[in-house]
């Protein structure tokens, strides 16, 4: 199933989102993230929701069927050769420091925290696969908590 | 000014007549201040869902007039407005204007289970076009004035508006100043075009041109636009044949040489061949429902597709097209009927194949018409609707309920006046008719109306009767009853061997019921006092009830199985229907 990202920009009311989420759940679809956040104009959302579909003309008629809500002022899809989806994540890994800094460099993070001797809380910022490559890496034996803002996206 | 007044005004402002409705503990003070006002002719239904579809009818039936009216039913919170959760549903599938205003429970206690409090918002958000609850007095009167123009503007549907009992009391500040006639809603994500674009409109006018065998569709949209007229002189004009939707019926008069009748399931042979072998579909406002395309990918496999609809989000939704058209219908025949371009050709062979088609059940449907009479003597429905029609010459309005008498009506009465015929048609919820026909006598009181149920349909709403009696509204109510829940019972013939599960049904006596509520009544069970019981209620002031005895072994065909395509349009019963299981489900 081929990952799709929705972008939308939203009165900024309450029950848009739960308008939007019930179109998505109608349709079907499992929402893989969703988020959310104020745009460059007041009173307007902007919010970036990813789903899988294989099928052009379903996620079509989501985008349209979107658009129709008299609180949704612009819909489009984002297709991933002409735009960029990016996420961030905050995991807190039980890791040697020495072995954490071989992975600078190569990963794009931020230490926020040293709470112990090899309790690390870092921010991760990139694409999901990016992301999942780096945790791949890091290995699950050493992570204890992962926290990730699903994808937010941008034309290019 | 507080907000039930604010409510009011502002209703009043919208030209508001009539207010559908039923009170209850959160509603009252706008039920007092309505009583005090004295401004408004207040309709009691006897079930939220009458009023909800009493309302609708208002709205359908004085769109065509020169004022049209949003129907609005009023109700109270938890129970009242679940209430009228089937009628908001059924008014957004068939696109009808219509507000709804539900009381609330107060603001201090929303959302902790409070008495008779329910989440209507999260309830209607998805079955009406748009919801609201306005949180100060300040914003109810611009909360309403939206809401109208929400209801009523491109697409229409139901609005509702949740209104707590404290707002309704509420006082608004004294520097509040609301201008209606300067009032512009602000909705920055509502958009609708009504002027069609120039170069869909060259588009369309060359596959027109080029086709040999077009076919024009009539849709709901034609009604609401207003364009039975507009459309009658386009199809004389390019000499096209026309096939109306459920919806469409009676946008231009049912037997003008042009019209092929009603399409899709239980449409005519004439209608549904055309759709099968046309090589061009202009579709004027409607939506590809399942009930008219069957199986979609046989559909249609020849036709290039012109779709005009004011929806964007219907074009391409079930059914390719060729050419999109997102506008009004009015304006886009409008535009084509000013085009010099457009030209119009006899189709001598394309006609030649449309009259052959029409003559494949005619002989049929004639004799059945002319007898009458089916098994054990018992009244066939088309007959019976095909008597009222001649007597009233297809003249009337006509409110049909769900089910084999539906389409029945649908079929076989010969309407005459634009906007004459209502119902229920995407949800097909049984016991619209006769609470919706009183919303549409009153919006067109100088017209009889005929509220046609079945046995079954007729009992969801009966209690209707009471406003009825109570108003002196003077409709004519016609039951049909053939003893079962008929349009079931023909699936479960056809398609589930004859086992009537759950179909046949014992109904009271309709007279005493009638009599009851003080309204005349009569049986009819022979041929012979068909037509004279027909004069008797138009001649009959006010309302009366008539009941028709029919025979349960009525089919309504063509059928196209639900699911199959145009090429398993059934035209003949596919066995006779099974005598001794019919005695069975009769004994039950
Ligand atoms: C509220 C509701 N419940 C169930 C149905 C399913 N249904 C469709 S037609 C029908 C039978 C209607 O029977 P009746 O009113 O007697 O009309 P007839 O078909 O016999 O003319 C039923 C049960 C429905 N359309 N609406
Ligand atoms: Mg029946």
């Amino acid at each position: 199933m081929k990952r799709r990202a929705i972008l939308a920009f939203t009165l900024d009311h309450p029950g848009v989102l739960n308008k939007i989420s019930m179109l998505i759940r109608k349709k079907m679809y499992n929402v893989d993230t969703l988020t959310v956040c104020r745009s460059r104009i007041p009173g307007v959302s902007r919010m970036t929701i990813t789903l899988r579909e294989s099928d052009q003309d379903r996620v079509d008629q989501v985008v349209c069927q979107l658009e129709k809500f008299t609180e949704v002022i612009s819909v489009k899809e984002l297709d991933t050769d002409h735009s960029y989806w990016r996420e961030v994540a905050i995991v807190k890994l039980e890791i040697e420091a020495s072995v954490l800094e071989t992975f600078h460099g190569r990963y794009n993070f931020e230490i926020l925290e040293q709470k112990s001797d090899d309790i690390h809380i870092l921010q991760v910022a990139g694409s999901t696969r990016r992301i999942d490559a780096f945790l791949d890496e890091v290995g699950q034996g050493h992570i204890v908590e992962i926290a990730r803002t699903g994808v937010t996206a941008m034309e290019k | 000014m507080n907000g039930k007044q604010l409510l009011l005004k502002a209703l009043k402002e919208r030209k508001v007549r009539f207010l559908f409705g039923y009170t209850g503990g959160a509603i009252m003070p706008v039920f007092d201040e309505m009583e005090k006002m004295g401004a408004f002719e207040f309709v009691m239904a006897r079930h939220e869902q009458g009023a909800a579809f009493m309302a609708q009818g208002l709205s359908r039936a004085s769109l065509s007039t020169s004022t049209p009216q949003i129907g609005v039913c009023l109700s109270t919170s938890g129970p009242g407005a679940m209430n009228l959760v089937t009628g908001v549903a059924d008014a957004h599938m068939d696109s009808v204007p219509m507000l709804a205003i539900t009381g609330q429970v107060a603001t201090g206690v929303i959302a902790t289970d409070a008495f008779q409090e329910s989440d209507v918002v999260g309830v209607m958000m998805p079955i009406s076009k748009q919801t609201y609850m306005p949180l100060a007095a300040e914003d109810v009167e611009k909360t309403v004035h939206e809401a109208c123009y929400v209801a009523t503007t491109g697409r229409g549907g139901p609005v509702v508006i949740d209104l707590p009992k404290d707002i309704q009391n509420q006082q608004a500040g004294d520097d509040y100043r609301f201008d209606a006639k300067k009032f512009r809603p602000h909705l920055p994500g509502y958009f609708y075009t009504p002027t069609p674009e120039r170069d869909p409109i060259r588009q369309a006018i060359e596959l027109i041109n080029k086709s040999e065998r077009p076919l024009i569709f009539c849709g709901h949209g034609v009604i609401n636009s207003n364009a039975g007229d507009l459309l009658q002189r386009f199809i004389e004009k390019v000499n096209i044949p026309v096939a109306s939707t459920f919806h469409g019926i009676s946008a231009i008069p049912a037997d003008h040489p042009l019209h092929l009748g009603m399409m899709g399931m239980h449409g005519t042979v004439e209608a549904n061949r055309a759709i099968m072998e046309a090589d061009l579909l202009i579709a004027l406002g409607m939506r590809f429902d399942d009930r008219v395309t069957g199986k979609l990918d046989e559909y249609a496999q020849n036709a290039a597709v012109i779709h005009v609809e004011i929806d964007a989000s219907e074009i391409d939704k079930n059914v390719r097209t060729t050419v999109a058209i997102n506008a009004d219908v009015y304006r886009t025949l409008h535009v084509l009927m000013g085009d010099p371009m457009l030209t119009c050709t006899p189709r001598r062979r394309w006609w030649d194949k449309i009259n052959s088609f029409r003559e494949v059940m005619k002989e049929d449907l004639r004799e059945e018409i002319e007898v009458g009479i089916g098994n054990d003597n018992k009244l066939l429905m088309k007959g019976i609707v095909h008597r009222l029609s001649a007597v009233t010459k297809g003249r009337d309005l006509v409110v049909a309920d769900v089910g084999q008498h539906q389409m029945m009506c649908a079929r076989f009465y010969n309407y005459q006046t634009n906007n004459s015929w209502f119902g229920s048609g995407g949800a097909g919820t049984m016991g619209c008719s006769l609470p919706m026909a009183i919303g549409v006598k009153l919006a067109r009181p100088k017209e009889r109306v005929w509220s046609i149920s079945g046995d079954g349909g007729f009992q969801m709403n009966m209690q209707e009767l009471g406003t009825i009696m109570e108003k002196q509204i003077d409709v004519k109510i016609i039951i049909l009853n053939n003893g079962y829940l008929g349009m079931v019972r023909q699936w479960q013939t056809f398609f589930f061997d004859g086992r009537f599960a759950g179909t046949p049904m014992l109904s009271p006596d309709f007279g005493l019921i009638s009599q009851a509520y003080g309204i005349p009544y009569r049986k009819v069970e022979l041929l012979e006092d068909v037509v004279p019981a027909i004069e008797e209620a138009i001649a009959c002031k006010g309302a009366m009830v008539l009941e028709f005895i029919c025979d349960p072994s009525e089919v309504i065909l063509p059928m196209i199985p639900a699911g199959g395509g145009f090429g398993d349009m059934m035209i003949r019963h596919p066995h006779a229907p099974k005598k001794d299981q019919t005695k069975q489900g009769e004994a039950a």
